[in-house]
């Protein structure tokens, strides 16, 4: 209770302060200069009217204006961690659940996501650590991949993508921003998803995401 | 519309427990309408004036500019020749666009059914599609009858005119899409393959005349309506659990501790046992 008393205090001061700045910091002066300064503008009429704004403007023809269509990565390579699996393609359930295959040496591609092929956003791909069957899977490694580590994917025409390891974060399950993992949107990336930290042996399940990102080589 | 209002009221009354907890707010009501332009009128370069401001230089047919945040309200759209010095002679227009926030537009100039040009204001359904879902909105802005849209050979959209649309969500893939007069099969555009990209409003304007042979598609895209997955379980076994009996002692110490349950557990069955037998 002191404690919340005294933060509420230490709010009210920093607040007083901060008005108390700007305040001081406003020269009087500079009211009548921000008057004056409109007025030339608006005398002197321009002699052909151009836009104010400029506005992206495409052609709006099928061929010009439509999503590429996607390339999926059939095969996930991380040679230093000893990582080599095939890649499904998968969609989630109705429960908004992630399908991945129950074999962890599989990894799985978000098909309805960005693939390589997208001029933006994350390409997620993911796969089980383990499982009660088939033991621990190949991206229980990925826990040792450090920045600069190299991911090569192959994608359904034959043609390889290199990515560099660029982070590694555990976040805590409630914790993660999904729409972040799955953003469509921003630089073209790679984002590779498996389980890990603490496990609840009660519910079966790590507590726990294990998440890399990786950028496209060059 | 009333639902984002609420949202909107709703992320407003939270604010301040949001600033203090240092959370944003997952899904902000958007402030802005958004507008884009797009000319389905053969033959004709013209200027776009906003509220009487030049806003599109030379806009050519078949192109697509967009989308304009603006704040809501009613805007004064006019449509000149491009080399008109001002909005005062309009070759389209004025027309008065009402513009609601957090809603998407689409302001379409174009020749209506006997060919004459004009304007309309079509409203952009942005609402979330379901995972695998892409959405196809078909709109007839030209100069012909009334038309079926054929998808793969099949009409999926029958006796649309000039100048309605027709909203349909599909299962997300590239079809082949055709227009034919209503009720026959014989293409007077395409077909074409469009891909109703997944989380994506794919909206395909059938623009320009029958009778000048200029019938074209013009497509428009607004992606952004996808649902994410929310959450990745990719284990169930804790075989690299950070928090795994690491040595013998803890699992001495776990079965130690499991005994004692076992024989508690017994005990009290014992008690019951012998306090049922009492009461007999």
């Amino acid at each position: 209770m002191r404690a919340t008393v005294g933060a509420i205090g230490m709010l009210a001061v920093a607040l007083v302060l901060l008005s108390g700045c700007s305040g001081a910091q406003v020269p009087p002066a500079s009211a009548p200069t921000a008057v004056t300064t409109p007025a030339p503008a608006s005398v002197l009429p321009p002699p052909r009217p151009a836009p104010e704004v400029t506005v992206p403007t495409v052609s709006a023809t099928l061929s010009a204006n439509q999503a590429p269509a996607p390339l999926p990565p059939v095969r996930i390579r991380v040679e230093t961690l000893g990582i080599d699996m095939a890649v499904e393609a998968v969609g989630q359930t109705a429960e908004k659940v992630m399908e991945l295959p129950k074999n962890p040496a599989v990894a799985a591609w978000y098909r309805f996501g960005p693939s390589p092929a997208s001029p933006a956003g994350a390409t997620v791909i993911a796969a089980h650590v383990d499982s009660l069957v088939y033991d621990i899977g190949p991206f229980a490694r990925l826990a040792s991949a450090t920045a600069g580590t190299r991911v090569v994917l192959t994608l359904s025409d034959g043609s390889e993508r290199g990515y560099s390891v660029t982070g590694l974060q555990s976040i805590l399950k409630p914790d993660v921003p999904w729409d972040s993992v799955f953003d469509r949107s921003g630089a073209s990336r790679l984002t590779l998803v498996t389980c890990g930290g603490e496990f609840d042996y009660e519910a079966k399940r790590y507590l726990s995401n294990v998440i890399v990102s990786a950028d496209p080589l060059p | 519309m009333r639902k984002s209002l609420t949202i909107g009221m709703t992320a407003a009354s939270l604010g301040a427990l949001i600033a203090l907890t240092g959370l944003a707010p997952a899904q902000a009501a958007d402030p802005v309408a958004k507008l884009s332009v797009f000319h389905g009128v053969p033959g004709l370069t013209v200027d776009v004036y906003v509220n009487d401001k030049l806003t599109l230089d030379n806009f050519k047919p078949g192109d697509l500019a967009g989308p304009l945040d603006l704040p809501a309200g009613t805007y004064k759209v006019a449509i000149t020749a491009s080399d008109a010095a001002d909005a005062s002679k309009p070759a389209i227009g004025p027309v008065d666009l009402p513009l609601v926030a957090g809603m998407d537009y689409t302001a379409v100039a174009h020749l209506d059914a006997a060919g004459k040009p004009t304007a309309t204001l079509f409203t952009n359904d942005i609402g979330k599609l379901e995972a695998g879902q892409g959405r196809l909105t078909v709109r007839h802005v030209a100069a012909a009858p009334a038309v079926d849209v054929l998808a793969n050979g099949a009409a999926a959209i029958t006796n649309l005119v000039n100048p309605k649309e027709s909203v349909l969500n599909l299962p997300a893939g590239t079809i082949s899409a055709a227009v034919a007069a209503t009720g026959t099969t014989a293409p007077v555009i395409g077909p074409a393959d469009v891909n109703v990209a997944e989380g994506t409003n794919t909206i395909v304007y059938a623009w320009g005349s029958l009778a000048d042979k200029n019938l074209a598609l013009g497509v428009q895209t607004i992606a952004g309506l996808h649902s994410n997955p929310g959450s990745i379980p990719a284990g169930e076994a804790g075989l690299v659990a950070t928090n795994k009996p690491a040595d013998t002692t803890g699992l001495w110490l776990g079965a130690f501790a499991a005994m004692l349950l076992a024989l508690g557990a017994a005990a009290v069955v014992g008690l019951r046992r012998s306090a049922a037998a009492a009461r007999r």
